[in-house]
């Protein structure tokens, strides 16, 4: 078929499309998925993983026919890390690209701005990696804002579970970036302790970029903490391993997932033993899904030691949100909004990251997470690794 | 008592930083009257590039060697194609502007080559911690203070001793009577821009073992040498290196009995209280401008 035929064909498809949905009176969103994350700044990486977890469900799901018959796409917008840009980002995705659901990025700073304008305009908002518990449980209804991905309020119960273990009187310390993540993260682990009848012995706070936690850590070593708990990125958890290390000082370190990057490259043997939390790993045992997952990274991106995939919770999360939204549009029979928005809440599937069953409740206003506790995983850094803890050298 | 003596250590060691950042900053304004605002990405392109040099299997001495004569090279073409080109204008808009506009350039450039990873940058000197007056240090920290120090002195010397130094001065103190002399004054402020960027990547070089190399790692840095060169009076030497040294030890007492949020509140203070009491800085000379 010569390309102008193409076209004409084409036309004349959309235009019954058109007419077959025309039955929506207002207008109609776009087969597209908006995605606004950091793809420059110190979190480009995290931009990268989301936009392969996001593509390599896309095109299978193009490959199996589409959504509604229509092909998905994926529009790309960078954030940076920032606000303002991330608000900008999400005007533009659902007022000019017209898409049917904005993904969201690695920043929670970001994602606590978005509930605004998300909720201003009505598109739905799937969250792949910030986990801030307020960008979720924000209070609206009805709630715009889903998310596949870990929440705050939960990692804090479940490192605290963790944390317990290894000191039984809860001399337990908190490290945490002073940004919203951070921040965020400190009256969840408060409760978190309170809960289980504890108090921290000692909350410590450091910028981006600090060259130096000494002072931090001494103060954390005269308190008497046996543990250490890290709400940071690789940079900065290296930074408290390194001053760890120059006082003398061994606790239990166990953190959140910024410190799942590459803290082991950066501190070498002293990341040994140091837990992450993660929603996914293609160490363990690989389920269908995660085999063909893995062949895809080989082929597709050259990733071919599967231990060399970083940031593997921010692929796959990604990837099974993109799956959830179509599913969401096939219920709804429908690229529109509201509509969608309400189907989030009958989807049903076997994802790679867990079982979705059902994804959301919506009479839980904490179930706009589609991740429970139970799906958290524990991993530990082994020799510039990080593997599962269970059956690691440290799970004793 | 440990614990004072570690954030002395600890202090003088990022103090050492900041004191040959502001070094650098002293050059440049000394002979140029400008300063390369994109300084503090000397010093990433310093950190980085050893970083990367070391991982595609280079010996460290080498890589180092080469990664600061690279900042070198970048301080010397930046003065000219983004300072002598506005250097004659009347303000000092066209050059600030560029720089900064050169420096987040090449900070993008590193965050796409980095994806924005930290990359290490193994060295002995952080091997293993040793003990002084109970503080643990890495020996890498207690060098760095000292090659400020260094650096300060050699420059006296390069300054008083050989005929570049003198040439240095002598632009310093008034660009026409010195080219009237014969001298090259073009090739004078350019030679100021390669060795204060020299010295940034040497900072650079020293700093990444301890911190990581990333792309933004030279931001901060950058920043306050450069308040640190004002504070100290951006026109003496021995000034901005004390300056330094001591602001990174103030910095430490601060996180440590205050707290780390308050740092740069309380530093960012002091600095302003220092202009308002010291207008030319706390060692620096009153200059003259002849109408």
């Amino acid at each position: 078929m010569s390309s102008k035929g193409l076209m004409r064909s084409q036309l004349l498809a959309a235009t019954v499309a058109f007419g077959l949905l025309s039955s929506v009176a207002h207008a109609q969103q776009q087969p597209c998925i908006g995605n606004s994350a950091a793809v420059t700044g110190p979190a480009a990486f995290s931009g990268q993983a989301i936009k392969m977890g996001a593509q390599i469900a896309i095109d299978e799901i193009n490959e199996a026919g589409g959504v509604l018959g229509q092909k998905l796409r994926l529009v790309q917008y960078d954030d940076a890390g920032a606000p303002p840009r991330g608000v900008d980002n999400t005007r533009r995705i659902a007022l000019a690209d017209k898409c049917i659901a904005v993904l969201g990025g690695f920043h929670s700073t970001v994602a606590v701005a978005q509930v605004e304008p998300v909720h201003e305009i009505g598109i739905p908002y799937m969250g792949v990696w910030a986990a801030n518990t307020k960008a979720v449980e924000n209070g609206r209804d009805p709630n715009f804002m889903f998310r596949v991905s870990a929440k705050d309020k939960w990692v804090a119960r479940f490192l605290v579970d963790e944390a317990l273990k290894v000191s039984k009187d809860g001399k337990i310390a908190f490290f945490y970036e002073n940004t919203g993540w951070g921040n965020g993260a400190l009256p969840d682990i408060k409760a978190a302790m309170a809960a289980r009848g504890k108090e921290l012995v000692a909350a410590e706070t450091f910028n981006w970029n600090d060259q130096d936690m000494s002072p931090q850590v001494i103060r954390a070593r005269d308190a008497g903490a046996e543990v250490v708990m890290i709400w940071s990125l690789d940079r900065e958890g290296n930074q408290v391993l390194r001053a760890m290390d120059k006082i003398g000082y061994k606790p239990a370190v166990i953190g959140a997932w910024g410190i799942s990057g590459n803290l082991g490259e950066l501190a070498g043997p002293l990341a040994n033993g140091v837990r992450v939390m993660q929603t996914y790993s293609f160490l363990t045992p690989q389920s269908e899904t995660g085999k063909k997952m893995l062949a895809t990274l080989a082929a597709k991106y050259g990733l071919n030691d599967p231990s060399a995939i970083k940031a593997a919770s921010g692929i796959a999360d990604a990837y099974d949100a993109v799956y959830i939204l179509a599913d969401a549009i096939k219920i709804a029979g429908a690229f529109d909004w509201a509509k969608v928005q309400k189907a989030l809440y009958e989807v049903n599937r076997d994802g790679l990251v867990a079982p979705y069953k059902p994804a959301f409740d919506k009479s839980d206003p904490e179930r706009n997470d589609a991740l429970l506790p139970e799906n958290y995983l524990l991993a530990v850094w082994h020799d510039g690794k990080l593997i599962p803890f269970k059956g690691s050298p440290y799970d004793k | 008592m440990s614990t004072v003596a570690q954030y002395i250590f600890s202090g003088l060691a990022i103090g050492g930083i900041y004191a040959l950042v502001a070094l650098g900053f002293h050059i440049m304004w000394s002979a140029a009257r400008a300063v390369n605002f994109a300084h503090g990405d000397t010093l990433m392109i310093g950190g980085l590039m050893a970083a990367y040099l070391v991982a595609s299997g280079w010996s460290l001495v080498l890589a180092c060697g080469l990664a600061i004569l690279a900042g070198g090279a970048f301080g010397f073409v930046l003065e000219r194609l983004a300072v002598r080109p506005f250097a004659g204008q009347a303000n000092s808009i066209g050059w600030m502007l560029t720089t900064i506009a050169v420096g987040i350039m090449v900070e993008s450039l590193a965050t796409i080559e980095t994806q924005g990873y930290a990359l290490p940058l193994p060295s002995p000197g952080v091997a293993g911690s040793v003990q002084v007056f109970g503080a643990g240090l890495y020996p890498q920290e207690l060098v760095i203070p000292v090659i400020a120090v260094i650096a300060m002195a050699g420059l006296r010397l390069l300054q008083r001793h050989t005929l570049i130094g003198r040439a240095m001065q002598a632009v310093a103190h008034n660009k026409n009577a010195a080219a009237l002399m014969g001298i090259d004054v073009n090739l004078v402020i350019a030679f100021s821009f390669a060795l204060a960027s020299l010295t940034g990547a040497a900072a650079g070089v020293l700093i990444a073992p301890v911190v990581q190399a990333s792309a933004t790692m030279g931001v901060l840095p950058g920043l306050k040498g450069f308040a640190v060169a004002i504070m100290g009076g951006i026109t003496s030497a021995p000034g901005v290196v004390l300056t330094g040294l001591a602001y990174g030890v103030i910095e430490k007492f601060v996180e440590g009995y205050i707290s780390t949020a308050a740092r740069e509140i309380v530093g960012f203070s002091l600095m302003i209280v220092v202009l308002l009491v010291f207008p030319q800085g706390l060692f620096g000379k009153r200059e003259v401008a002849k109408v």
